[in-house]
């Protein structure tokens, strides 16, 4: 069997190209599944030994982005997230333009609020710090839904926003476990 | 994430934590976030006589996070208000030994203490206003 030497385009093609899917929010995981364990398999480091370096490192370098995009595309957030850097809007950045959007001082004056106000559930007891984390994960899903929808409509500014917010509720969510 | 010294000093004997009187027209305050994360901050300033006399935080972030607004606080206290808008980030990271990932969190502590003069000088602006208004 010949030895399908991956594509020069490996590294620059994006994840949803990588994967034979079109670059929406709604994906068939079953199709993502499938697509990944082939791609694996072609690429595996052993498959390219005795091979040129060259063709070895190619093939390692395409693993790897084969693992990244899996990664991200698989992760309902991180895939929405993904879209919005596909169209410009890398949301690790901090960087005005192009970064990630602001929140209103509304907004962030809420979380501090909120994030004060942990500490008193914790004091009242399990039972209400259940509830409270119920509700800003309900709100962190709602939120996801709602740039889902904004993707589906083309407006990446929209759903960058979405997403920003559901990252407070998340640092909001990891305050509740403890996490930090 | 290997912290410096510092940052896990400020960490665990955070200087300066709480809140003041943010009715008061002596006090500004400044609160941020850092989209990236979803960190906020919030710094809070006394000034009497254009000096700063006291200076107060909560910081709801990371232990770097906390460390830059611990020593921002720390080093307020007694700086004219003109001297404290000229505190860079890049002072705090110095400072603090921070790696590069964490060069956000210092931005936010510059970003805090600038947001919480600026809140000062607004409100003592409005404050003559206000006077001959009631006047
Ligand atoms: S990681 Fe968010 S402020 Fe440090």
């Amino acid at each position: 069997m010949a030895v399908a030497s991956p594509s020069p385009s490996e590294s620059v093609a994006d994840h949803f190209a990588r994967f034979g899917l079109a670059p929406r929010y709604a994906i068939d995981r079953d199709a993502l599944e499938s697509e990944y364990l082939r791609r694996a398999a072609q690429t595996h480091p052993d498959r390219f030994v005795g091979r040129p370096s060259g063709e070895q490192r190619a093939a390692m370098e395409a693993a790897a982005a084969i693992n990244e995009g899996y990664r991200i595309l698989r992760d309902p957030v991180q895939r929405a997230e993904y879209l919005c850097k596909l169209a410009g809007i890398d949301l690790d950045s901090s960087d005005p333009r192009g970064g990630a959007p602001h929140m209103s001082q509304a907004f962030l004056v809420e979380m501090i609020e909120r994030r004060e106000k942990v500490e008193s559930a914790r004091a009242e007891g399990a039972s209400a710090l259940q509830a409270l984390r119920d509700q800003v994960e309900g709100e962190a899903d709602e939120t996801l839904d709602e740039a889902a929808d904004a993707l589906d409509d083309d407006d990446p500014n929209g759903a960058a926003r979405l997403l920003v917010k559901r990252r407070y509720l998340q640092r909001l969510l990891d305050e509740i476990d403890g996490e930090h | 994430m290997a912290y410096s010294d510092k940052v896990i000093d400020h960490y665990e004997n955070p200087r300066n934590v709480g809140s003041l009187d943010k009715s008061d027209d002596n006090v500004g305050t400044g609160i941020v976030g850092a989209p990236a994360c979803g960190d906020v901050m919030k710094l809070q300033i006394r000034v009497e006589d254009g000096v700063i006399t006291d200076a107060k935080f909560k910081t709801y972030g990371c232990g770097s996070a906390i460390a830059s607004s611990s020593l921002v606080t720390e080093w307020v206290k007694g700086m004219k208000v003109e001297d404290a808008m000229e505190i860079q980030n890049s002072q705090i990271a110095e400072e603090l030994s921070l790696p590069p990932v964490k060069i956000h969190c210092s931005v936010l502590a510059e970003d805090a203490i600038k947001a919480a003069i600026r809140d000062y000088q607004s409100r003592q602006a409005a404050e003559p206003a206000d006077e001959e208004g009631a006047r």
